[in-house]
C-alpha cells in the first residue's frame, strides 16, 4: 500500500503566439507533429467520421420528416421502425442523437454567419408562412397555436433548418474523416502535417457546394433555403459551425453557475469561451457535460488500434472516454488548423509581401483567438 | 467448548504462523491469516447457535483452574453484552486480514500479531476472571505497539511510545483497581460474578472505580486522555487503524459497562451526573476539534472520541434503553469507523495525501476514485446519525434512553451529533466534490490515480451493507441484547 | 390485519417502496456496469415504478373514498418500554397527498427525460429522484412521529445528493453542504423534539400522541421547548425564515429536482406540520412563534422574490412566501385551510417551475433582465407560465384563488392582520409573476433570447397535461371536498381576493423595466433594492455570526488540544518516565524494545501481584 510517488517533471511550456503564427505560417501543424499525435489524430478522427455519419443521416431525415411535429417521438428513427431497435433505443444501445442536437442548438442560437442571416430575411418569412398556410389547413391544432403564437411556427422551422443544414455539413466531415482513414492505411497520411493538408484540402474542395432546403407538403414543395439564396458549404455553415462549437460552446451546468447574481456566464455571448477548443476533459462523463454523449459514440466505434493504444495510456479502459475526450480534442485543433489554412486569403508560399502581410494579418487573429484555448492540447 | 476455540484458533494459528517452515511469501501468509480469522468469524458466529437470548446471565461457561494461588483462572462466557462485540471482532478482524495488502516488512510477525490482537480482544470479552480479563487486556496491547511501530508512518516511533505508556498506564491503573478490591475484600477470589463490591463503603467503591474509569477512559477514550488515539491512528496502516477503532477502543467501553458499572453499582449511581456531563463535554470536545481537522484521518478519530462520548452517556443513563443503546452504539461504530477508515486508507494509497487542502473532485467518473467517494457518502451519513444506517438507531436509543435521567446532557450531545455532519460534510465536500485535483493549484492535468480494483473495495462494501442491514432492522442486534442490557440496567428509565 | 382488506389496501406499504425500489434498480448503470448502453433505461424503470406507485396509490384512494380510512401497523422494534413501529395512515388528505407527491414525481420524470436528455449520469439522478419520491411518499402517509422524523431525514439526504448532482460546479458544492446543514439544524432540534416527547409520552403513533397530549399537562417550558423542537425540522423543510437561504442555494441543482423542492418536499415539511398540530396547541409560545415566522416569510418572501434577477430564485422566494401562509393557517389551527393552500400550491408552483424550465433551456439564461420576447414563440412554455401563475395567483377563479378565498373568510372571523397579510402577499406575489412575465416573455429579444424554439416535447407534454390540470383543479377540489364546504365563502371575500390580485397584477404591469440592471440613483432606494436582492443579508449574517463561531470555537479546540492536552501529557511522561525518550530512540530496534517491553509489562505485573500477597 505505499503511496505513488509523484514524477518531479517540470512543467511544460505551452506555445506562445508568435509560434502559434509561426506554425501557421510556417505550413506546420499546430499540434506536435508525433506517431503519438498521429495515432490519436487519425483514429479519433475516424470514429467521430463514423459517428458524425449516423448524426448526419439522422438530422437529414429530420429536417425532411418533422416540419412542424410537435410530438417527434420517433425523430431518431431515421433507418426505420422495428421493435428490435426500439428495444435497443430504450436500452440507450445506440447512437445519442441528443447530442447532434445540442451542437445543432449552439449553432443555432449562437446566430453567426450568412445561414442565420438569411433565417431573418423577407424570403425565409414568406417562405414560413406558406409552409404554415400549407399545414395549417391540415392540422388544425397548428392553426390554433399559430393564431395565439404567430411565432411559434417561423421559430420551429428555422430551427429545423439548422438542423438539416448542420446534417449537410456533417456529410461531408464525415466523408472527409473516413477518407483521411482510407489513406492512412495506405500510408498516404503518415504525419500530423498530412492530416491537417487532408482536411485543408476536403474542406478547400467542398467550400463551394451549395446549401439548399426543400420540402415538400402534400404534393406542394417549398423552398425554405433556395439555391438563389446562394448559401455555400464553407463560409456560410462550416465557419458558423467553428465558431459555435469550436469556440463559443454553451456552458456546461456541470462545471458553471447559471445564477444570475453569481454573474458566471457573460451577459455578451460572443464572450462565450465553453466551445471544444477550450473544454477540460478532465470531468468527462460527469454529470452536466453534454459532450460525454459524443465521447461515448465514439468509444463505441472506436478503431483497434486506438484501443489498443488506450491500454497502455492512463488508467488503460478505465478512462477511456476521457483520453478519447484529449484525443478528440487534439483533433479539432488539427480540424481548426486545416480550416485556417484553407481560408488563407493567400498562398503560403507567396513572395508578395502585401499577401504576406495578409497572411500574417490572418494568422495573427486566430491565433489571439487559439491563445484562450486548452494550448496544452498541443503538446 | 466454543468459546476456547475462538481462542485457539488465532492463538494457535499465530503460533503455526511463526513457525512455518520456509520463507513463505506475504500473499501466502495472508492467505493463511485469512483463512483462520475467516475459521474464527464463522465460529463467532457458530455461537448464535447454542446462544439463548432470552437469557440475561452467563452461558457457555467453560472454568478450569490455572494459577489458582494468585486467583488467576481459567473462565469464560459469553452474554448478551459480549456476544455482539465477539462477533464484531471477527468480522473486523478479518477485514483487517483482507486489507493488509502487500505487506513487504517482515509479513510474517505482522499477520501473527493480527492474529494475537484478534485472539486476546476475544479473551477479554469473554474473560470472567478479572485476572484473565486484564491479562488478555495487557496481551493485545503489545502486538498493536508493534504494528503501529513498524509497519506505521513516518512518525510511527512518536505515536507508538505515546499509545504505549499512555494505555499502558491505563492497565497499570486497571490492574490496581482489581488488586485494591481484592485487597480491601480479602478475599483471593478474582472471579467476576461474586458482587464483592457490594459491602464495601461507598468511598472505597468510589475510589476504586475511579481508577477503573480513568484507566478504561483512556482506552476509550474520553476527554481529555483521548490525544493519543489521532496520533496513533495517523501512524497506522489502514487496517490497523480499523482494528484499533473498529474493536480495541471498544475494550474500554466494555470495560465500562461490565467492571465499572457492573462491579460498583451504588458508587456508579453517584458519579452517574458527573459521568453524563463528562460524556457532553467529550462529545462536543470531539466534534469541535474535528471540524478543524485537514487531515482525513484525524478527522475520522476525532469523531470517534465524540462518537464514544455517546457511549458514557448512554452508561451513565443506565437505563435498558440506554444500555441497548450503548452497546448498539460500540456495533455501530466499529462497523462505521471500519468503513471510513478503508475508504481513507484508499484514497492514501491512491493519492498519497489524506489533506483536505490539496484532495478536490475524487468523485470523478473515470479518473476519480468514485466507487469509493459514494461508500464514503454512505459512510459519513451514517456516522452523522441519517436514519436508514446504523448510527442513527443508536443515537436514537442512547438519547432516548438518557434524556429523562441527563436532559441537558443529552441535548448537548444531540448538538454533538449536529456537529458530524458539519465536519464529514465538510469531508466530502471538500475531497470528492469539485474538479480533480490532487494538489494546490494542480489545475491543467492531474496526475493519473492508480485505479482501485473492486476486490480492494470488498471490505468495504461488506461493512456498508452491515451499516445498513443494522439501521434498517436493528432486531437483529436488539434481540440478541436485549434480556443482557435489561438484566445490567439500573433503572427502569420507564416513563415517569 | 383482517383479510378483508382488499388487496390494494394490504399492500399499501409498498408505495413508499417502489421509489426505494427505483433507486435500487438504477443502481447497475450508474455503477457503470453497462459500458456500451447509454443510462436511459434506468430512467424509464424509475418512470415505470412511480406509474405504479400512483396507480396503486389511485386504487387505495378509491377504496378509501368508498369505505374510509384504514391504518396498517407493522411492528419494527421494540427495546424495553420502547415500541416502534411501521404505520400507516391510509386517510383521504393523506391519499391526496400522496397522489399529488407521485403524481408531480412522475411528471417531473418525464420532464427530465426532456431537460436532461444531454446528461450522461442520468441513471445517478433518476436514482436520486426515486430516492426522494420513496421518502416522501413514506412522509406522507407516516402515521408515526418517529417515522415522520426517519424519512425527513432521508429526505434531507437526497436533497443533498441532489441539489449536489452537479458536483463538480463549485457553487453547487456550496449550495448542497448549505441545504444539508441549514436541513439539518432543523432536523436535530426536531430530533430533540421528537426524543422528548416519546420520552414523555412513551408513545410515537400521532394518535397515542394527541391522546396524551390532551391528558398530560406539561410545565409551561417544557411545552415550550418541546413546541419549539417540533416546528424547526418543517421550518428547515419548508424554507422558512430564518431556515430559508438552502432553497435559494438549491437553485442550482437540477431543474427537475427543483420542480419537486419548490412544490411537493416543501409539503412534506408541512404536511408533518400538520400531524404535530394538535400537540402544538398547548404549547402558546411555540404558536405565536410559528406566525410570527409565517408572516416574515410571507412578506419578506414576497418582497426578495421581487427584487431577484435569477429566473429560478424570482420562484423559489414565492414558495417560501406562501409555505409562510400555510404555517399561519397551521398555528391558528385551521388544518383545512392548509390544506387547500398546499395543494393549490404544489401543483401550481410545479407548473411554474416547469415553464421557467422551459425557458433555461432553450435560451442557456437564468438572468430575467438578459431575456425577452420569448412570449410569441414559446406556446407551450408560456401557457404554462401564464396557467401557473393564474392558479397561484387569487385572481382567477382557479385553485389559488379558491384557497385563498376561503382563507379571508375564515380568518375574517379569527384574525383580522392575518387576513392583511394574506392579501398582501397575494398582491406582492401577483406583482413579481407579471414583472417576471413582462421581462422574459414580452418585450423585443435580447441577444440570448433572439434564437429559442420551443423546448423537446418530453417537457412540453408534460407542461401541457399539467396545465390541463390545473385548470382542472377547481373541479377535483369540488369533487374532493363537499361543494359547500368550498364555495361557502362571502362574496366580500372573493372581491377582496380578486381585488389584491388585481392591485399587484397592475402594479406589476406599470412597474418600469429596466433591462440594464441599474441599481436605483435614490440611494435609501438603492438600499432598499440591495438590501431585498441579496435576500436581507442573511447569507453573510450567517457567515459572520455562525459559521465564524462554530470555525473559531473549533480551531481553539484543536489548538487546546495540540498545545494544552497534549501538551500537559507531554510534561507529564517526561516527568514520570524519564526513560520515555530513550524507549522512543529504541524503536528502531523494534525486536530489543519488543522484548524490553514484554519483560517490563510482566515485571510491573509480577511486583504488583507480589506487591498484593504479601
Amino acid at each position: 500500500m505505499s503511496a505513488p510517488s509523484v514524477a518531479s517533471v517540470a512543467p511544460p511550456v505551452l506555445p506562445d503566439q508568435e509560434e502559434l503564427i509561426r506554425r501557421l505560417l510556417s505550413d506546420t501543424p499546430l499540434l506536435k507533429d508525433t506517431s503519438d499525435h498521429l495515432i490519436q489524430v487519425v483514429n479519433v478522427l475516424e470514429t467521430y467520421g463514423i459517428v458524425l455519419d449516423a448524426y448526419s443521416r439522422n438530422l437529414v431525415d429530420q429536417g425532411n420528416k418533422q416540419l412542424l411535429n410537435p410530438f417527434p417521438v420517433f425523430r431518431f428513427f431515421h433507418e426505420g421502425f422495428s421493435l428490435k431497435r426500439l428495444w435497443d433505443h430504450l436500452l440507450g444501445d445506440r447512437i445519442n442523437f441528443e447530442y447532434a442536437e445540442y451542437c445543432q442548438k449552439a449553432m443555432f442560437w449562437h446566430g453567426t454567419g450568412g445561414l442565420d442571416a438569411y433565417l431573418d430575411s423577407e424570403e425565409f418569412e414568406s417562405a414560413c408562412q406558406k409552409i404554415i398556410q400549407c399545414k395549417s389547413a391540415r392540422d388544425p391544432l397548428l392553426a390554433i397555436t399559430n393564431k395565439l403564437y404567430p411565432g411559434f411556427a417561423p421559430e420551429s422551422i428555422r430551427s429545423l433548418t439548422t438542423i438539416y443544414c448542420l446534417g449537410l455539413f456533417w456529410r461531408i466531415m464525415s466523408d472527409i474523416f473516413i477518407d483521411l482513414a482510407r489513406r492512412y492505411a495506405i500510408k498516404e497520411v503518415v504525419c500530423v502535417r498530412d492530416v491537417v493538408h487532408h482536411i485543408r484540402d476536403g474542406l478547400v474542395a467542398a467550400a463551394g457546394s451549395p446549401i439548399t432546403y426543400k420540402v415538400t407538403i402534400g404534393n406542394e414543395e417549398i423552398w425554405v433555403l433556395p439555391p438563389e439564396a446562394g448559401l455555400t458549404f464553407l463560409v456560410d455553415v462550416a465557419v458558423p459551425y467553428v465558431e459555435a462549437v469550436f469556440f463559443r460552446g454553451m456552458p456546461f451546468l456541470g462545471t458553471v453557475s447559471y445564477n444570475a447574481q453569481a454573474r458566471q456566464i457573460s451577459p455578451d455571448i460572443s464572450d462565450f469561451k465553453y466551445g471544444a477548443l477550450y473544454a477540460d476533459p478532465i470531468p468527462s462523463m460527469g454529470a452536466g457535460i453534454p459532450p460525454s454523449l459524443c465521447m461515448q459514440d465514439m468509444y463505441r466505434h472506436l478503431p483497434e488500434e486506438l484501443s489498443t493504444w488506450y491500454d497502455d495510456h492512463g488508467r488503460g479502459q478505465v478512462d477511456v472516454h476521457v483520453q478519447i475526450c484529449v484525443s478528440f480534442q487534439k483533433s479539432m485543433f488539427c480540424v481548426t488548423n486545416g480550416a485556417i489554412a484553407g481560408t488563407m486569403p493567400h498562398s503560403l508560399d507567396t513572395d508578395d509581401p502585401e499577401q504576406q502581410a495578409a497572411n500574417r494579418a490572418y494568422a495573427e487573429s486566430w491565433s489571439g483567438r487559439l491563445m484562450g484555448c486548452q494550448r496544452g492540447a498541443l503538446l | 467448548m466454543l468459546l476456547s476455540i475462538l481462542l485457539l484458533i488465532p492463538f494457535l494459528g499465530a503460533l503455526a504462523l511463526i513457525l512455518w517452515p520456509g520463507s513463505p511469501s506475504s500473499a501466502r501468509l495472508r492467505d493463511i491469516s485469512i483463512v483462520l480469522l475467516a475459521a474464527q468469524c464463522v465460529a463467532s458466529f457458530a455461537l448464535l447457535l447454542p446462544f439463548d437470548p432470552a437469557d440475561a446471565g452467563l452461558q457457555l461457561i467453560e472454568q478450569a483452574r490455572w494459577v489458582h494461588v494468585i486467583g488467576l483462572d481459567y473462565a469464560l462466557a459469553v452474554d448478551g453484552l459480549s456476544l455482539p462485540l465477539v462477533l464484531m471482532n471477527g468480522v473486523l478482524c478479518l477485514v483487517a486480514a483482507i486489507a493488509s495488502r502487500s505487506i513487504e516488512n517482515r509479513p510474517r510477525v505482522y499477520f501473527a500479531m493480527l492474529l494475537v490482537i484478534s485472539g486476546a480482544v476475544n479473551g477479554a470479552f469473554l474473560a470472567q476472571n478479572l485476572l484473565l480479563f486484564f491479562l488478555f487486556y495487557e496481551l493485545e496491547l503489545i502486538p498493536l505497539w508493534l504494528l503501529i511501530a513498524i509497519w506505521g508512518g513516518a512518525n510511527r516511533a512518536y505515536a507508538a511510545t505515546k499509545f504505549l505508556i499512555v494505555t499502558a498506564v491505563s492497565g497499570v491503573l486497571i490492574l490496581g483497581a482489581f488488586l485494591g478490591l481484592a485487597f480491601v475484600t480479602g478475599t483471593m477470589d478474582f472471579s467476576l460474578r461474586p458482587v464483592l463490591a457490594g459491602e464495601l463503603s461507598l468511598t472505597v467503591q468510589l475510589i476504586l472505580m475511579g481508577a477503573l474509569l480513568i484507566g478504561f477512559g483512556i482506552k476509550i477514550p474520553l476527554f481529555p486522555f483521548h490525544t493519543w488515539l489521532p496520533d496513533a491512528h495517523t501512524q497506522a496502516s489502514t487496517p490497523v487503524s480499523v482494528l484499533l477503532a473498529g474493536v480495541l477502543l471498544k475494550l474500554g467501553t466494555y470495560g465500562l459497562l461490565r467492571f465499572c458499572l457492573g462491579l460498583f453499582p451504588e458508587a456508579w449511581q453517584l458519579a452517574a451526573p458527573w459521568l453524563a456531563g463528562w460524556a457532553a463535554i467529550s462529545v462536543l470536545y470531539g466534534s469541535l476539534a474535528a471540524i478543524a481537522q485537514d487531515d482525513m484521518k484525524r478527522m475520522v478519530a476525532y469523531s470517534s472520541v465524540g462518537h464514544m462520548g455517546y457511549v458514557l452517556l448512554a452508561a451513565a443513563a443506565a437505563t435498558p434503553l440506554g444500555l441497548m443503546g450503548a452497546l448498539f452504539q460500540m456495533v455501530s461504530h466499529g462497523l462505521i469507523s471500519g468503513v471510513l477508515f478503508l475508504l481513507v486508507g484508499v484514497v492514501y494509497a491512491k493519492t498519497g495525501t489524506r489533506d483536505l487542502n490539496v484532495l478536490r473532485g475524487l468523485l470523478n467518473p473515470e479518473r476519480g476514485l468514485p466507487l469509493t467517494g459514494s461508500l464514503m457518502i454512505i459512510g459519513v451519513m451514517a456516522s452523522a446519525g441519517i436514519p436508514g444506517m446504523a448510527g442513527f438507531i443508536s443515537e436514537f436509543l442512547i438519547f432516548r434512553g438518557s434524556l429523562q435521567p441527563f436532559p441537558l446532557a443529552t441535548l448537548l450531545s444531540m448538538v454533538g451529533s449536529g456537529l458530524t455532519a458539519v465536519y464529514f460534510l465538510l469531508l466530502v465536500n471538500r475531497a470528492f466534490f469539485g474538479r480533480l485535483a490532487i494538489a494546490p493549484g494542480e489545475v491543467v492535468n492531474p496526475r493519473i490515480l492508480d485505479r482501485v480494483a473492486l476486490r480492494e473495495q470488498v471490505p468495504a462494501i461488506a461493512l456498508s451493507i452491515g451499516v445498513l442491514a443494522l439501521g434498517l432492522a436493528p432486531a437483529l442486534l436488539s434481540n440478541l441484547s436485549e434480556a443482557a442490557t435489561t438484566g445490567m440496567s439500573l433503572s427502569t428509565g420507564g416513563l415517569s | 390485519m383482517t383479510s378483508e382488506l382488499s388487496i390494494p389496501i394490504q399492500t399499501a406499504w409498498l408505495i413508499p417502496l417502489y421509489g426505494f425500489a427505483g433507486m435500487v434498480v438504477a443502481l447497475p448503470w450508474a455503477c457503470g456496469w453497462f459500458r456500451r448502453q447509454a443510462h436511459r433505461a434506468a430512467a424509464y424503470l424509475n418512470i415505470l415504478l412511480t406509474l405504479l406507485a400512483f396507480a396503486h396509490g389511485s386504487l387505495i384512494l378509491q377504496e378509501v373514498l368508498r369505505a374510509g380510512s384504514v391504518d396498517l401497523v407493522f411492528p419494527w422494534l421494540t427495546v424495553a418500554d420502547l415500541d416502534l413501529d411501521i404505520s400507516f395512515s391510509l386517510s383521504l388528505t393523506n391519499m391526496v397527498a400522496l397522489e399529488l407527491i407521485t403524481g408531480l414525481s412522475l411528471f417531473s420524470q418525464v420532464y427530465s427525460l426532456g431537460y436532461m436528455d444531454k446528461e450522461w449520469a442520468l441513471a445517478r439522478f433518476f436514482a436520486l429522484l426515486g430516492f426522494f419520491e420513496g421518502a416522501m411518499s413514506g412522509v406522507v402517509l407516516s402515521d408515526s412521529l418517529f417515522q415522520s422524523y426517519f424519512l425527513l431525514e432521508m429526505l434531507t439526504l437526497s436533497t443533498y445528493l441532489l441539489v449536489g448532482f452537479w458536483y463538480a460546479q463549485p457553487l453547487v458544492i456550496t449550495a448542497a453542504r448549505d441545504a444539508f446543514l441549514t436541513k439539518r439544524v432543523g432536523d436535530v432540534l426536531l430530533l430533540m423534539g421528537v426524543v422528548a416527547l416519546c420520552s414523555f409520552s412513551g408513545a410515537m403513533g400521532f394518535t397515542d400522541l394527541y391522546v396524551w397530549a390532551a391528558r398530560d399537562s406539561l410545565s409551561p417550558l417544557a411545552a415550550t421547548l418541546l413546541g419549539l423542537g417540533l416546528i424547526a425540522g418543517p421550518t428547515g423543510k419548508c424554507a422558512q425564515f430564518p431556515m430559508h437561504l438552502w432553497l435559494d442555494e438549491a437553485m442550482e441543482g437540477p431543474n427537475p429536482a427543483s420542480i419537486l423542492r419548490n412544490s411537493v418536499v416543501v409539503t412534506c415539511g408541512a404536511i408533518v406540520l400538520l400531524k404535530v398540530m394538535p400537540i402544538l396547541q398547548y404549547s402558546p409560545v411555540a404558536l405565536v412563534v410559528l406566525l410570527v415566522i409565517g408572516s416574515i416569510s410571507a412578506i419578506g418572501g414576497s418582497l426578495v422574490a421581487i427584487a431577484q434577477v435569477d429566473i429560478k430564485r424570482t420562484l423559489s422566494y414565492t414558495t417560501t412566501a406562501h409555505l409562510g401562509l400555510v404555517f399561519i393557517a397551521i398555528a391558528l389551527q385551521i388544518p383545512v385551510l392548509a390544506l387547500l393552500l398546499l395543494f393549490s400550491h404544489a401543483v401550481s408552483k410545479a407548473l411554474l417551475s416547469m415553464s421557467i424550465g422551459g425557458v433555461i433551456a432553450s435560451t442557456n439564461c437564468q438572468d430575467i433582465t438578459e431575456l425577452g420576447g420569448l412570449g410569441s414563440r414559446m406556446p407551450a412554455t408560456t401557457t404554462a407560465f401564464l396557467i401557473g401563475a393564474a392558479g397561484f395567483v387569487g385572481f382567477l377563479p382557479l385553485g389559488g384563488f379558491f384557497a385563498l378565498a376561503q382563507a379571508i373568510d375564515l380568518l375574517s372571523v379569527r384574525s383580522i392582520p392575518f387576513m392583511a397579510i394574506f392579501l398582501i402577499t397575494n398582491s406582492l406575489t401577483a406583482l413579481g409573476l407579471v414583472r417576471v412575465f413582462r421581462h422574459v416573455f414580452l418585450g423585443d429579444s435580447l441577444i440570448k433570447s433572439r434564437r429559442a424554439a420551443e423546448v423537446n416535447w418530453q417537457m412540453a407534454l408534460p407542461m401541457v397535461a399539467l396545465s390541463v390540470i390545473v385548470v382542472l383543479i377547481p373541479f377535483l377540489l369540488v369533487r374532493l371536498e363537499s361543494l359547500e364546504g368550498l364555495l361557502a365563502f362571502p362574496l366580500w371575500a372573493a372581491v377582496l381576493v380578486v381585488a389584491s390580485g388585481l392591485a399587484g397584477l397592475v402594479a406589476g404591469a406599470l412597474l418600469p423595466l429596466s433591462k440594464a440592471w441599474s441599481r436605483s440613483l435614490n440611494p435609501l432606494l438603492r438600499w432598499f433594492q440591495d438590501l431585498l436582492a441579496y435576500d436581507f443579508y442573511t447569507e453573510r449574517f450567517y457567515r459572520i455570526t455562525i459559521v465564524n463561531v462554530v470555525a473559531e470555537i473549533s480551531r481553539l479546540a484543536a489548538w487546546f488540544d495540540q498545545t494544552i492536552v497534549d501538551g500537559l501529557l507531554h510534561g507529564v511522561a517526561r516527568f514520570s518516565l524519564s526513560s520515555a525518550e530513550s524507549l522512543k530512540l529504541s524503536v528502531s530496534g523494534q525486536t530489543q524494545s519488543y522484548v524490553l517491553t514484554v519483560l517490563v509489562a510482566i515485571v510491573l505485573f509480577l511486583t504488583s501481584v507480589s506487591w498484593f500477597l504479601t
